[in-house]
C-alpha cells in the first residue's frame, strides 16, 4: 500500500499551509461530536439518576414497584431491566437460528439472482420503522400468537415455561420477544451473510473435493470461519433489541412484578418501553428523574453490548483482511 | 464490435465466477427428488387442513415440519445416500427460515396497502387533525399537519447532522489524525443510543432547563443524534472510494489540503454523499420514541419550529393505533401508508445512487 504512504507524506507536508491548519482543526473539533454526545448522554441522565439512588437506595435497581406519589415514594426497575433481557432472549432464540439458516439460503444454496433479490428483501425488512411493526403486531400478529399460546398452554401447559396462571394470552413476553426478533433478523443476516459471503472459495473448493457434504463444509470450515463476526452480528441485535420501544409498546402489558420465565402469561417488563408509557402521566419531577435514571441504566446497558459487538466484528475483519 | 467486446469479457467474468463457486451447481436428480419431498408433504397436510378439524397451529407445527423433515431425509436418502440426510434437513431448514421471513414482510406490506389505502383521500393527505376526534368518519381530517411536521423536523435534523457527519467522515478519511480509531470507536458506539434515549438526552439537556419549548427543533436534535452516526459510516465508506490519484494530482496541481478535499474530493464523492444522507434520513424518518418525548404532537399546522409542540407521522400513528373505533384505526393505516411510501422512496432512492456510483 504504498499510496497510503505517500499520501501520508504528502499530508504532513501539506499541513505547514495556514488555511488548511484551521481547515484541519475544525474537521477534527467536529469529528469528536460523537465522543461528546456519548460523554453527555452518560453525564446528564447519570446526574439525574444521583438524587434517586440518595432517595431510594440499591432498592431501584433490585425491587420492582412503581408508586411514586406515597411517602416515601418506592420505585424499582428490576423487573423492567430482567423484562428487557428476558424479551431480548426470546427474540433472539427465535431471530439467531432464523438468520443464521436464511444468510445459509443466501450465500449457499439460492441462485445468484434469487440470493440478490432477497438481499434487497432483508434490507427493506430493516427499513421498516418500528411504529410501523407494532401497528402490524397489535392487528395481525396478535389474534394468531394468541392462539398458538392458548394451544401451547393446553398441550405443554405441564412445562413451567408455558404456564399460564392470568388466562390471558396477550401482552405476554412470548409475542413482544416475537416482535423483537422480526426486526433483530434482518439486523443479524446482514452481518451473518456478509461474514459468510466472505469464506474464501478455496477453502470451500477443498472441502468440497475432500468430499465434504454441505453440513459437513458449514460445521467444520464457513460457521467456524465466521465464528466471531456471527456472534458481532448477533450483539448488535441483541442491543437493538434491548433498546427497542415503541412495537413493544402496543404488544407487552407493562406490570410491576417480576414474571421471571411464564413466558406465554399476560404481563411482563422492558425499560425502554416503561420510559414511553410513564413519561405521558408523569406525576411530577421526582417521577421524572426515576424515568431519566431508568434512562441512564437502558444506555449503559445498551452502550456495553454495542461495544462488545462491535470489537468482536471489527476483529475479525482484520484478520479477514 | 464493441458490445461484442463487451459480452465476451462479460461471459469470462461469468464463467469465471462459476469455476469460483462450483458449490452452487446441483444436479438435476437431486433437484427433482427434493421437488417430491416438498410436493408429498405439503399435499397431506393441506388435505388435513381441509378435512379435518385440528387447529391449523398444530397441524404446521406436529404435522407439517416432521413430515417435511422425514420427506427431504428419505429423497436424501435415495439419491446421497447417509451422509445427505443432515444435508436435507439444513435445506428444508434454511427454505423454512427464508418463507417464513418473507411471508412476514409480505403480511406487514399487504396488510398496510389493503387497510392504508382505505384511509387515503386527497382530504387525508392534505387536512390536518382540527376538530376531529377518534369518532369522526373517515371523510373528515387527515395527515397533511404530520406530514408537514415531519418535513421540518426531518429537514433541520438533516442541517444539523449532515455537515457534522460528512466533517467526521473526511477527519477519518482525508485528515487521517492518529485519533481516527478512536473517533470510529465512539462513531459505532453512538449508533447504538436507543432512540428513546436520545430523546431523553434532549429532554434533560433542553427542555427541562427551559432552553427550548417541546418543539420540531428539539425534535430534530434527538434526529440527529440518530442520524449522525449513518451519515458519517456511509461517507466513509464512500470517500474511501475515491482515487488516490485524485487527491495526488490536486496536490500536485499546488492546491491546499482545504481545498483538494472541497472542490475535488467531496464533489468526486457527490452521489454517495447523497446516499448517506439519504440513508440517514431513512433511518431518522419513522422514529417515535424521541418525539414523543421532545416533540409531543399538535392537532394543527404548525410552521414554526421553535415555540409549540408539532404533529408529526410517527405519532400521529401512535396515538390511533389502540383506539376503539375502526375509523380511528384506519387514519392509523392510512398514515402508516404514507410514512412506508416515504420510506420506500428514500430506499429506492439510495438504491439507484449506489448503483451508479459503483457502475461508474
Amino acid at each position: 500500500m504504498s499510496g497510503t504512504e505517500v499520501m501520508r507524506d504528502l499530508h504532513s507536508v501539506a499541513t505547514s499551509h495556514r488555511g488548511d491548519r484551521i481547515f484541519n482543526r475544525s474537521v477534527t473539533a467536529l469529528a469528536f461530536t460523537a465522543l461528546l454526545v456519548l460523554a453527555g448522554i452518560a453525564i446528564f441522565l447519570g446526574l439525574q439518576a444521583i438524587p434517586v439512588f440518595a432517595e431510594l437506595g440499591p432498592a431501584f435497581l433490585f425491587t420492582t414497584s412503581w408508586d411514586v406519589v406515597a411517602t416515601p415514594p418506592e420505585a424499582g426497575i428490576w423487573g423492567m431491566l430482567y423484562g428487557s433481557v428476558l424479551l431480548a432472549v426470546i427474540g433472539l432464540a427465535v431471530a439467531v437460528p432464523a438468520s443464521l439458516l436464511l444468510s445459509i439460503f443466501i450465500v449457499f444454496l439460492a441462485p445468484r439472482r434469487v440470493a440478490a433479490a432477497l438481499t434487497n428483501v432483508i434490507d427493506l425488512m430493516a427499513a421498516i420503522p418500528s411504529i410501523i411493526i407494532g401497528l402490524w403486531a397489535f392487528y395481525l400478529l396478535n389474534p394468531p400468537a394468541e392462539e398458538w399460546q392458548r394451544l401451547l398452554n393446553q398441550y405443554l401447559g405441564w412445562i413451567p415455561l408455558f404456564q399460564n396462571a392470568s388466562g390471558n394470552f396477550l401482552g405476554t413476553p412470548f409475542i413482544a420477544g416475537f416482535v423483537l426478533a422480526i426486526m433483530m433478523i434482518p439486523i443479524i443476516t446482514s452481518v451473518t451473510r456478509e461474514v459468510l459471503g466472505r469464506t474464501p472459495p478455496e477453502l470451500i473448493n477443498a472441502a468440497e473435493s475432500l468430499g465434504c457434504s454441505l453440513w459437513t463444509m458449514l460445521r467444520y470450515v464457513a460457521l467456524p470461519y465466521g465464528r466471531g463476526g456471527i456472534v458481532g452480528g448477533v450483539m448488535l441485535g441483541l442491543g437493538r433489541a434491548l433498546g427497542e420501544t415503541i412495537a413493544v409498546f402496543f404488544v407487552l402489558k407493562i406490570v410491576f412484578e417480576t414474571n421471571w420465565f411464564r413466558v406465554i402469561d399476560s404481563g411482563g417488563g422492558s425499560v425502554a418501553t416503561l420510559i414511553v408509557s410513564r413519561f405521558g402521566e408523569v406525576s411530577g419531577n421526582f417521577e421524572l428523574q426515576i424515568l431519566l435514571a431508568a434512562g441512564f441504566f437502558l444506555f449503559l446497558m445498551t452502550l456495553i453490548v454495542n461495544v462488545i459487538a462491535n470489537l468482536i466484528v471489527s476483529r475479525t475483519g482484520r484478520l479477514q483482511k | 464490435m464493441s458490445t461484442e467486446v463487451f459480452d465476451s469479457t462479460r461471459r469470462d467474468v461469468l464463467r469465471e465466477q462459476r469455476i469460483q463457486r462450483p458449490w452452487t451447481k446441483r444436479p438435476v436428480k437431486f433437484g427433482f427428488s427434493v421437488f417430491l419431498a416438498v410436493l408429498l408433504p405439503a399435499a397431506i397436510v393441506v388435505s388435513a387442513f381441509l378435512y379435518t378439524d385440528i387447529p391449523g397451529a398444530i397441524i404446521l407445527v406436529v404435522g407439517y415440519l416432521p413430515l417435511q423433515l422425514l420427506a427431504a431425509a428419505l429423497a436424501a436418502l435415495a439419491t446421497k445416500g447417509r451422509r445427505g440426510v443432515l444435508d436435507s434437513f439444513i435445506i428444508v431448514m434454511a427454505l423454512g427460515a427464508t418463507v417464513f421471513s418473507f411471508v412476514i414482510l409480505l403480511s406487514i406490506i399487504i396488510s398496510l396497502i389493503v387497510r392504508g389505502s382505505q384511509a387515503l383521500s386527497s382530504s387525508f393527505l392534505l387536512q390536518n387533525n382540527v376538530y376531529i376526534s377518534s369518532s369522526t368518519p373517515l371523510g373528515w381530517g387527515g395527515v397533511g399537519h404530520a406530514v408537514v411536521g415531519t418535513f421540518i423536523i426531518v429537514l433541520i435534523a438533516t442541517a444539523i447532522a449532515v455537515p457534522i457527519g460528512i466533517a467526521t467522515a473526511v477527519y477519518i478519511t482525508e485528515v487521517r489524525g492518529r485519533a481516527v480509531p478512536y473517533v470510529r470507536f465512539f462513531v459505532q458506539a453512538m449508533s447504538g443510543v436507543p432512540s428513546v434515549v436520545a430523546g431523553l438526552f434532549i429532554l434533560t439537556v433542553f427542555i427541562v432547563t427551559g432552553v427550548l419549548e417541546q418543539s420540531a427543533f428539539a425534535g430534530a436534535l434527538a434526529y440527529s443524534i440518530l442520524m449522525l452516526p449513518t451519515v458519517a459510516r456511509t461517507a466513509e465508506e464512500v470517500l474511501k472510494l475515491v482515487p488516490d490519484d485524485l487527491r495526488t494530482g490536486a496536490l500536485a496541481l499546488g492546491s491546499t489540503r482545504a481545498r483538494t478535499v472541497l472542490k475535488v474530493v467531496l464533489p468526486a464523492a457527490k452521489t454517495g454523499i447523497i446516499t448517506a444522507i439519504i440513508l440517514g434520513i431513512a433511518r431518522v424518518i419513522g422514529e417515535t420514541a424521541p418525539l414523543l418525548l421532545t416533540a409531543l404532537k399538535a392537532d394543527e399546522t404548525i410552521l414554526n419550529p421553535f415555540n409549540s409542540p408539532i404533529a408529526s407521522l410517527p405519532v400521529y400513528i401512535f396515538d390511533y393505533v389502540a383506539v376503539p373505533y375502526p375509523d380511528a384505526v384506519t387514519r392509523a393505516w392510512g398514515a402508516a401508508l404514507v410514512l412506508m411510501l416515504l420510506v420506500l422512496v428514500l430506499f429506492t432512492a439510495a438504491r439507484i445512487l449506489g448503483r451508479n456510483r459503483i457502475g461508474r
